[in-house]
């Protein structure tokens, strides 16, 4: 399963994924310690400049994009409609900067980057007997046994089909659900022989 | 339960919500879609239990964090944390803990006390603490009073409440089809 990362280069490509990341937490943070709407609009506006600035690495994120743009939308309508469209542009351009600053990270820092980064804040947490290194282990089974899934429930899919003509729908989730289980215990065992406990 | 029996489970749960993920949403107002991912918070709740089903729901959260477009609609990235929908999304892993936890003090004696339980402790859990911080998410995202809150998110009510009827359904089949099954880490008594 591939990310939202984008092989088109740009310079923020080019930044370190911790520095990004401290940069739009604490720019994210700063716009809700302020309610003037021309703050906040100067912020959406470099907010855009920048995601702009992107060039083509910001194509594989129309879709979200514009999902954002469509609740912005409702919310403005929302509130003007309620006669509070003070407070609809508010949310509207929060939404809008803080969005677009998610946005421009996912596109631009590949997950294994992001991964290193969260592992060495979860760091401290292993002095309490929490093994964070396990974490990569975790989402790599997690995105294995998404592809098993699908292949188990083509294969249940089909079976139901040859039975009754008709797709298997909702009425799959119970055999699926025990097979996904019945795998579980099969990978815990073998993860049991290979690690030890 | 082990800790590499842990590893396996949390991850095919977080695996299950990804699955769910890739099925057509559909979008209501204010952003925020129905979509069949409550009804893997809600699974997880039962067939995990309390810690193990948080575990499954963080650990989605993270892969979803870093970019991965795991959420209905091919959605992903840091991005979805600033949305109105994002309260919903913080009250998973808490719906999951909910869930599990009154999974495992519910009766369950036979399956179909353990459907029952489980549609209770889903409806509760994956349904009412979901939908509190999914209220108060778009209280304070986007900016909603209390009460246009609540009423935008009654919308979501009879869709869930189904879910609830399906996740019990599962419930019952695991409880005749595994027997040995533990219900939020208690065998079936």
């Amino acid at each position: 399963m591939g990310s939202l990362y984008s092989e088109h280069r740009s310079w923020l490509h080019g930044v370190p994924a911790a520095v990004k990341l401290l940069l739009f937490a604490l720019l994210g943070t700063a716009q809700y310690a302020t309610h003037s709407i021309t703050v906040l609009a100067v912020g959406a506006v470099a907010c855009i400049l920048l995601f702009i600035s992107l060039g083509r690495a910001v194509l594989p994120a129309r879709k979200l994009v514009a999902s954002v743009l469509l609740a912005s939308l409702l919310i403005l309508a929302f509130h003007t409609y309620m006669q509070q469209a003070a407070l609809g542009w508010i949310s509207v351009l929060r939404l809008h900067s803080a969005s677009l600053l998610g946005i421009a990270l996912t596109l631009t820092t590949r997950t294994g980057d992001l991964l290193d980064v969260l592992e060495r804040l979860l760091s401290p947490l292993q002095r309490i007997g929490i093994k964070t290194e396990r974490l990569a282990l975790q989402l790599a089974m997690m995105l294995r046994f998404t592809e098993h899934f699908f292949v188990v429930w083509k294969r249940l899919d089909e079976a139901h089909r040859l039975r009754t003509g008709k797709a298997g729908g909702l009425s799959l989730l119970a055999p699926l659900t025990i097979q996904m289980l019945t795998s579980a215990r099969r990978v815990a065992d073998t993860l049991e022989m290979r690690m030890g406990e | 339960m082990n800790s590499s029996r842990s590893l396996a489970l949390v991850s095919l749960f977080a695996a299950l919500l990804a699955v769910f993920g890739l099925i057509p949403k559909i979008d209501l107002p204010l952003g925020v879609p129905i979509t069949l991912q409550t009804l893997g918070v809600m699974l997880a709740g039962c067939l995990l239990g309390p810690q193990r089903a948080l575990q499954a729901m963080l650990l989605f959260l993270v892969a979803v964090a870093l970019g991965l477009p795991l959420l209905s609609g091919g959605r992903g990235g840091l991005g979805v944390f600033m949305a109105p929908a994002a309260g919903y999304l913080i009250g998973w892993p808490f719906g999951a803990l909910v869930t599990g936890w009154l999974m495992t003090a519910l009766p369950r004696a036979t399956p179909k006390s353990a459907a029952i339980s489980a549609f209770f402790a889903s409806a509760l859990g994956g349904l009412l603490v979901v939908h509190s911080m999914g209220v108060v998410g778009l209280v304070k995202i986007a900016n909603l009073s209390w009460t246009q809150a609540f009423f935008g998110t009654l919308a979501f009510v009879p869709g869930d409440l189904l879910k609830c009827a399906v996740c019990a359904m599962v419930v019952h089949t695991v409880a005749r089809g595994l027997p040995d099954w533990n219900f939020g880490g208690r065998a079936l008594k």
